[in-house]
């Protein structure tokens, strides 16, 4: 090694130098003219120097102030000789400032380099987010939570222009919305309806929703709605004067906030004489029906009954709607079809021979449950209808699952039973000890898409990732059906159920009497008793998050983005509000 | 004979024989020797990278000689790359101060080497994550340019992602 060598060279000169300034003079000379020759500042400066950076600027400053006051204290041969020292290295070519370094460092003992060991690392900082090229400073952004994203906006002018973009929170958005984060665990809800409104109101004249389910009854089709959030920035940019996707993603969060701590507004609907049975709501309008033989259409702004649709002769016992039309069942055994604009009844059909205690509707399908045991399947089209025979008692649920063109069906025989649609056969039935079915009457089913892990009785589950010989089958039969299916029955249990197998894979407790009803959307589950309870709980995990307690039991509950409902058996509709 | 070398000549003109397999990891140079020599290479093949430092170069090859094996998969969905963390050898090689690893995503920026860069940028996203603003400035030495009222307005712009 020659490290010695190198030393020697570098100090032999230094006595001459101090006779007559010959070494100082040629060394600057010849250095400061080959390194003068100008390139683009980041090539020719290091991030310290670039004077096209200036945050380091202030802390140099007072560093150099510091050192004009040291150097003055000295006297002016010393001044003069540490001077040139400075001059010789600041002149030098990067290798030799090197070599120049190596010489110090190696006569440096502990306590210096200690000293410069601390000084280095205050010195090398580099701001990394206003330094590097935007796509990647966007890029490591990209990485962090909402929480770290905030606090880098607060930071300086350019931190704030970064952290606030709307690549970053677009991105955000993605991982959030509709879905819960794998990260972080949270997710945001779709605000579906809001869009849909305001979609509506900028122009009128467009084609009609085409939601065919109903939208405040949402049943976890996760996958179209996912795509149609991809999809956002390009209708909004044609319609509405664009929001910037972090306003977007904290009026989400705020809500989902309020969920996890319950924070609600509550509103009461008074009128009706007799129990809630069924109800229903979106964004303008609560639709409920009751033993009293009525249907009540609230507007849920003014808190006001603004229609009351009469027909029925008996109670009611479900109904369903959408923008156009009502679809309501009793005790009568009749379903019939209103106009809930106009309070005018389209149509009635007839057919069971008892009570209809179920209703779902998808296009021009109609499907009905009843205390006769049977599920009919009505096509409005072609006005033929089609029994489904199976169930041996009150058929409490029925749901359509448009993607897969079938339906599941709930009842009294502590059965679920899964139909196609297309050749009206039973495909499949959820019961039995050996499957840990419900003991009780099933009361509701709400069949649901979910991509990501659900916890079952033992913990974490990936769903997609057991490819039994059964699925394979099953899927060739079915396709785009329902990954699982939740019901409640009067066992006082919920359950989930995977669809592929049959199997029940989870049970939650905590009611203490029968769950007569229950409504979900991609990460909650609400359930209304005849406890007198409600509760809400987390989809993925099952674990119950709020528990509600009224003055009656509950009989239905509907939910939303920022809203549950709970019609109660005292006639009562309360609706909570957490936006 | 021995195979031939890629021969990478840093900005401060440090020769760096390298086996093709490594140097491949940069997609950069990969694309160079396809374009230059679609059979292969027969002999020495240098190529500059002007915008690399030796010491950095080195240590871009350093992480290209550890990985030259290692499978990278490609087209990750974003969820998997999010929350897949940095493996572990990579934590420690990058592991260094601020200027290197400001040199090294550079690099790797040039050189088009994503697993490198994916690491990079993840490991500054950690010294990020969850510090206050002031924490922030204190890490990377950044001066607060916004006046005391644009500073309070900025923070009750961000207020809502507070105690979550």
């Amino acid at each position: 090694m020659n490290f010695n060598d190198d030393i020697d060279a570098f100090r032999t000169p230094e006595p001459e130098e101090k006779k007559d300034g010959s070494v100082l003079t040629p060394f600057l000379t010849q250095h400061i003219s080959e390194s003068a020759l100008p390139t683009d500042n980041y090539h020719k400066y290091c991030y310290r120097h670039n004077p096209e950076i200036t945050r380091n600027k202030t802390v140099d400053d007072d560093k150099m102030k510091g050192l004009q006051e040291n150097i003055d204290k000295l006297t002016s041969s010393d001044q003069q000789a540490i001077t040139h020292v400075w001059s010789i290295f600041s002149a030098a070519p990067s290798n030799q400032r090197k070599l120049i370094l190596q010489g110090i460092l190696s006569q440096c003992c502990f306590p210096t380099l200690s000293y410069i060991s601390s000084e280095v690392s205050s010195l090398i900082k580099i701001d990394f987010i206003s330094a590097l090229p935007m796509e990647i400073s966007l890029k490591i952004l990209c990485y962090l939570d909402c929480v770290s994203l905030c606090n880098a906006a607060q930071v300086s002018k350019s931190w704030k222009k970064l952290a606030d973009d709307d690549r970053v929170w677009h991105h955000m958005c993605e991982q959030h919305i509709d879905r819960k984060c794998p990260k972080c665990g949270w997710g945001l809800p779709l605000m579906h309806m809001k869009r849909a409104r305001e979609e509506y109101e900028a122009n009128v004249s467009d084609e009609p929703p085409q939601n065919s389910i109903p939208p405040s009854q949402v049943t976890g089709e996760c996958e179209p709605k996912v795509q149609e959030i991809k999809a956002e920035p390009e209708p909004k940019r044609r319609r509405l004067s664009r929001r910037p996707w972090k306003s977007v993603y904290s009026e989400r969060y705020k809500l989902e906030k309020n969920w996890r701590k319950g924070i609600y507004k509550m509103k009461e609907f008074i009128g009706h004489t007799d129990g809630i049975t069924c109800l229903q709501f979106n964004n303008k309008y609560l639709i409920t029906g009751s033993y009293d033989t009525c249907i009540k259409i609230w507007d849920i702004a003014t808190q006001t009954c603004v229609r009351t649709l009469t027909g029925h002769t008996k109670g009611i016992k479900s109904l369903v709607f959408d923008n156009q039309k009502l679809i309501s069942c009793g005790l009568d055994s009749t379903i019939r079809v209103w106009n809930y604009h106009t309070g005018e009844c389209i149509s009635t059909y007839r057919g069971h021979e008892d009570a209809v205690v179920s209703v779902d509707f998808s296009d021009k399908t109609i499907i009905s449950g009843s205390a006769d045991s049977t599920v009919k399947v009505w096509h409005v089209d072609s006005r033929t209808c089609y029994t489904l025979r199976g169930h041996t008692g009150w058929v409490n649920s029925v749901k359509i699952h448009q993607p897969s063109q079938t339906a599941f069906s709930a009842s009294d025989d502590t059965t679920i039973k899964m139909w196609d649609l297309n050749t009206h056969k039973c495909i499949k039935t959820f019961g039995g000890v050996e499957n840990n079915g419900h003991v009780g009457q099933v009361q509701c089913v709400i069949p649901f898409n979910y991509k990501d892990k659900l916890y079952d009785d033992r913990g974490f589950q990936d769903s997609s990732g057991s490819e039994s010989e059964d699925y394979e089958e099953f899927n060739e039969e079915i396709k785009n059906g329902p990954s699982h299916i939740l019901t409640s029955s009067l066992d006082n249990t919920i359950k989930v159920w995977d669809v592929k197998t049959g199997k029940c894979i989870r049970t939650q407790f905590g009611h203490i009497e029968g769950v007569w009803s229950i409504s979900a959307d991609n990460f909650r589950i609400i359930s209304g008793a005849h406890d007198r309870l409600i509760k809400v709980w987390d989809l993925q995990d099952g674990k119950c998050l709020h528990t509600v307690g009224n003055n009656s039991s509950v009989s239905c509950v509907g939910l939303s983005d920022s809203k549950f409902a709970a019609g109660l058996e005292n006639g009562v509709v309360k609706l909570f509000c957490f936006d | 004979m021995s195979s031939p070398k890629v021969i990478l000549t840093s900005s401060d003109g440090e020769k760096f024989p390298t086996d093709p397999k490594v140097a491949e990891k940069s997609i950069l140079i990969k694309n160079m020797i396809v374009d230059l020599s679609p059979d292969g290479l027969e002999e020495d093949f240098e190529i500059p990278v002007p915008n690399v430092r030796a010491t950095v170069l080195q240590k871009v090859l350093d992480w290209c000689e550890h990985h030259k094996n290692t499978i990278f998969p490609e087209d990750e969905d974003e969820d998997t790359k999010k929350t897949t963390p940095v493996d572990e050898w990579d934590r420690n090689f990058l592991k260094v101060d601020q200027e290197m690893l400001y040199e090294i995503i550079s690099a790797a920026n040039y050189l088009n080497i994503k697993p490198l860069l994916d690491a990079g940028c993840k490991t500054v996203a950690e010294m990020i994550r969850n510090k206050s603003p002031e924490e922030l400035r204190k890490i990377f030495n950044i001066v607060n340019d916004f006046t005391p009222e644009e500073e309070a307005a900025i923070r009750r712009e961000n207020e809502w992602a507070e105690d979550r």
